[in-house]
């Protein structure tokens, strides 16, 4: 087996044999150990270490993509006559080139020492104790039905023929929790994760706790009427729409008529306790980077504030198109894509209320703690969602009940405007989206 | 793909801890993706996935490891590896290995990494016409062309060593109307198991015709009254609703663990004598078959529900150990990066003997949902949720207006008990399907169904 390195200096060298006249390549190594445990003993434990290398280049002035996991010297010309192929079925010039690079770069670090030295037994002693904290928590819980530990570490490498070379190493953990609660013919499920790079923050008492209070708090559940009602989304579900919502604000999208903030910048989109910030280097997040998919600097920038839409997201390509400066948001997942558009760490600034303040300033309305079919009931395009939900009332400025199952349904466009108020309890979600809870005007709510 | 004799060593190495089965699955991949959007081919990446996945039980202990490191060394050293996560229990016995040859089922006439990119654009440009010239209110399209060649290797301790090749192709169809303030979308993307044959033998001027028709309908459509109603469900992908409804919960992945409604109940009456519940995996060219599974077992037809009474499940062989029960040949995985576990292949409501139109005539206030979106459900309860991409209210026995942004939720098992006409125009279609181990193509299948009362959630009021 060739290294990485003799792979990619061969494949630079041939691919300028081969008439690209520019041309990069993106690595990506990951490892990762994961764990489930069920009734005390470990049901699946698995570890993995994967590689792949994405090559793209000028050819004929335009941009071919191709990938390899085989890191093997035949598989230099599957590369190079794939990406010729791949360049010449395009009906344009791409509108973009290969990157020299920034004049500097952040410095931050993803990547914890600490965590990575910890034993592998200790963290499964860990998730282990995490389960039976649940069980024991109330005779209600019947069983945990998802108890799992990820860890991953990975290495990020872009190099190319204009002389730019850029790594980035990054790991993290991620406990996530399901716990099924019964009360006679009542079922409920609830759920909670952790991501973290600080491994002393999981304190195994207070997940068991939430995933526990979490889901005996569906007990119970009552139907309200159908109708418009003042909504709380809590931080995670509020998180989980942006993350569905983010493709809105790529240009990629206006550029293709796509989202309806096409011609939008320098205006009023959302009402003024809405401001929309992307943090590559954010603490609490798990994510984040240095460099983007083109090899840009990073940086912290706002994308709306108090309201007013400052910029899209840009790649080199789409700045181009639009005639500004890319903001750093070319995105490349993995070695296996294209580049398109996307955040890094984007967020809700918080406010100051915390969620109890604005439980209390509702008369009637309800409490969305969970939302389910995003995938398919959502439209970024229309910004349409009826999507199901999960919640509880609130009469009188309490939580009264929980709901029975219910949809929420209503416009993203609409409710970026109809924001009431920020709360003050920012959190993330795994794919690095965050939001505080929000106080929304009204959308509309259907019960079971 | 690799070595006989290093797949031996490995399965030795795997074993040589104390677990009684060990497993090795190879996987090289070749993909290739075009888009096309604003009239353009604007995105094409061809690419080789490559890798191997080790795995050994032990009891239920079940280790899984994968690598794309396919030196012996590697391969060697991440069997120890996974190995040393074994705790005690006895030596397995390991078999020689004996190759079985595979009759294929699903016959290929033209292998994707034969045919030239320019035949592939012609396709999509073709559609892209279609879909655009069917309205003016047409105003984007985009098309997402994908195939690929998986070549596998499964090898086991019990002796198992067999090879397979799957080959999938799909063209997924996206139009977008407008008319100057709003944007709606129409999508259809069929798919087979099958080569460049099925795409080019494809009506396009069918499936870019709905999609683009769905938008500009939907353009069109109020909004979708909220409340309860009897619901028809059209043939074809509306058999979504039994997959997230009633499919999830059939699995051996959460059977086993009980955290499934349909858990201990076979021989139950589950659902109205007129339904019955049906996974093939063996139907030919459908884009949820395959000759064998990916623990290499032959799939089958495994009837979960007939004639209303619960039959059976969908069992791998790892679960199959908890449950004290065969494996069905319903094992898969997305990749060499999923440990493999029971998921669906095709699965369907047989046909029933009511006539479509007779359904609708018989509804005197309901929704009929021509087109699903996709869905999702909560199998430790059952509750499910999914959207409906094309709508229409039902008056008196007749379709009456479109509306849209409709969303169904219930409860499968509830659900499932009231299903009250079923129909005899029973069709398939294809989707992708998200779970532990990977998103899948899989088909969902039903003639057109009546339920007598869902919840429907729409942005209008009862």
């Amino acid at each position: 087996m060739m290294t990485i390195h003799e792979f990619q200096e061969k494949l630079l060298s041939e691919a300028v044999n081969a008439n690209f006249k520019e041309a990069e390549i993106f690595y990506k190594k990951t490892e990762s150990f994961q764990c489930m445990i069920f009734e005390g003993e470990i049901d699946t434990y698995e570890t993995s270490v994967e590689g792949g290398l994405g090559f793209r280049g000028l050819h004929n002035g335009k941009m071919g993509y191709a990938y390899t996991e085989k890191i093997e010297e035949a598989s230099i010309p599957f590369l190079i006559e794939s990406a010729i192929a791949n360049a010449d079925v395009l009906d344009e010039d791409d509108g973009t080139d290969i990157f020299e690079g920034s004049d500097s770069y952040n410095d931050h670090g993803f990547y914890s020492e600490e965590l990575a030295n910890i034993p592998t037994a200790e963290k499964i002693e860990l998730i282990k104790s995490i389960e039976k904290k649940v069980l024991a928590y109330d005779p209600r819980i019947t069983t945990v039905n998802y108890c799992v530990l990820q860890e991953f570490s990975e290495d990020r490498m872009m190099a190319n023929n204009k002389g730019l070379s850029l790594n980035e190493k990054k790991n993290g953990i991620l406990v996530f929790i399901s716990a099924v609660v019964k009360e006679g013919d009542e079922m409920k499920t609830g759920m909670t994760f952790e991501m973290t790079r600080d491994y002393q923050s999981l304190d195994a008492d207070r997940i068991a706790k939430e995933v526990a209070e979490e889901a005996l708090s569906h007990l119970g559940e009552k139907s309200i009427p159908t109708k418009k009602y003042p909504v709380i989304m809590r931080y995670d579900a509020a998180a989980s729409l942006l993350a569905t919502f983010t493709a809105i604000f790529s240009a990629e999208n206006t550029q293709k008529d796509q989202s309806l903030l096409k011609g939008k910048v320098g205006t009023e989109i959302a009402s003024s306790v809405f401001t929309l910030i992307d943090d590559p280097f954010h603490a609490e997040s798990i994510m984040g980077a240095n460099f983007d998919g083109e090899g840009v600097a990073t940086k912290k920038q706002t994308i709306v504030s108090n309201g007013k839409l400052e910029t899209l997201l840009h790649n080199r390509k789409t700045a181009k198109k639009d005639g500004v400066e890319t903001t750093g948001h070319a995105h490349k997942e993995s070695y296996k894509g294209t580049l398109s558009v996307a955040p890094i760490n984007l967020y809700i600034a918080p406010g100051v209320k915390s969620k109890q303040e604005l439980i209390e300033s509702v008369e009637e309305g309800v409490l969305i703690t969970d939302l389910a079919g995003l995938h398919s009931g959502a439209s970024t395009i229309s910004g349409d969602f009826s999507v199901a939900a999960t919640g509880f009332y609130i009469k009188d400025g309490k939580v009264a009940s929980p709901v029975k199952q219910m949809t929420i349904a209503g416009n993203y466009y609409e409710y970026m405007k109809n924001i009431v108020e920020t709360g003050s309890d920012l959190e993330f979600a795994p794919g690095g989206f965050g939001s505080p809870s929000l106080l929304v005007k009204e959308l509309s709510v259907t019960v079971d | 793909m690799i070595k006989q004799s290093i797949i031996e060593n490995v399965i030795e190495v795997a074993l040589s801890t104390g677990g009684d089965f060990a497993e090795v699955f190879v996987e090289d991949r070749y993909a290739n993706t075009l888009a096309l959007q604003d009239n353009k081919i604007e995105r094409s990446i061809s690419g080789r996935d490559f890798g191997i996945g080790i795995r050994i039980f032990s009891g239920l202990q079940n280790v899984y490891t994968y690598t794309t490191d396919f030196s012996e060394e590697g391969l060697i050293k991440a069997a120890k590896k996974a190995a040393l996560a074994i705790k005690g229990g006895g030596s397995g016995t390991i078999h020689p290995l004996q190759k079985e040859i595979i009759k294929p089922i699903h016959t290929i006439a033209q292998m994707p990494q034969t045919v030239k990119h320019a035949g592939r654009a012609a396709v999509m440009k073709k559609a892209n016409d279609i879909a655009r010239n069917y309205d003016e209110r047409i105003q984007q399209v985009g098309l997402r062309y994908i195939d690929e060649e998986q070549n596998i290797l499964i090898a086991n301790s019990e002796g198992k060593f067999v090879e397979d090749t799957r080959v999938y192709s799909r063209l997924a169809i996206q139009a977008t109307a407008s008319d100057g303030v709003e944007l709606q979308t129409g999508f259809y993307g069929p798919g087979a198991h099958a080569g460049f044959e099925f795409i080019e033998n494809l009506d396009l001027d069918y499936y870019a015709g709905e999609a683009a028709r769905i938008a500009v309908t939907m353009l069109e459509a109020d909004e979708c009254p909220s409340g309860k109603f009897p619901v028809i469900i059209d043939n074809e992908f509306g058999g979504v609703i039994f997959h997230e409804a009633c499919g999830h919960g059939l699995e051996a992945t959460s059977v086993a663990k009980n955290n499934s409604v349909f858990a201990n109940r076979i021989g139950e009456k589950v659902a109205p004598d007129i339904v019955t519940y049906i996974d093939d995996g063996t139907l030919p060219n459908e884009w949820g078959s395959l000759n064998i599974d990916d623990e290499g077992e032959k799939t089958r037809k495994n009837i979960l529900i007939e004639d209303g009474i619960l039959k059976g499940y969908l069992i791998d062989k790892f679960n199959a150990r908890r449950m004290n029960a065969e494996a069905t040949g319903s094992s898969r995985r997305e990749s060499y990066r999923f440990n493999p576990t029971s998921r669906m292949t095709n699965t369907y409501i047989a046909p029933g003997k009511s006539k479509p139109e007779d359904i609708i005539a018989s509804t005197e206030n309901g929704i009929y949902a021509k087109y699903m979106g996709g869905g999702s459900v909560n199998p430790a309860t059952g509750d499910y949720n999914f959207a409906v991409s094309e709508a229409y209210l039902v008056k008196n026995g007749k379709i009456d207006r479109p509306v849209r942004g409709a969303t169904l939720i219930g409860n499968g098992a509830k659900t499932l008990q009231k299903v009250d006409m079923v129909g005899n125009n029973l069709a398939h279609g294809a989707g992708m399907c998200g779970s532990i181990s990977g998103s899948l193509p899989v088909n969902v299948g039903q003639p057109m169904i009546r339920v007598s009362e869902i919840t429907v959630g729409g942005t209008k009021g009862e």
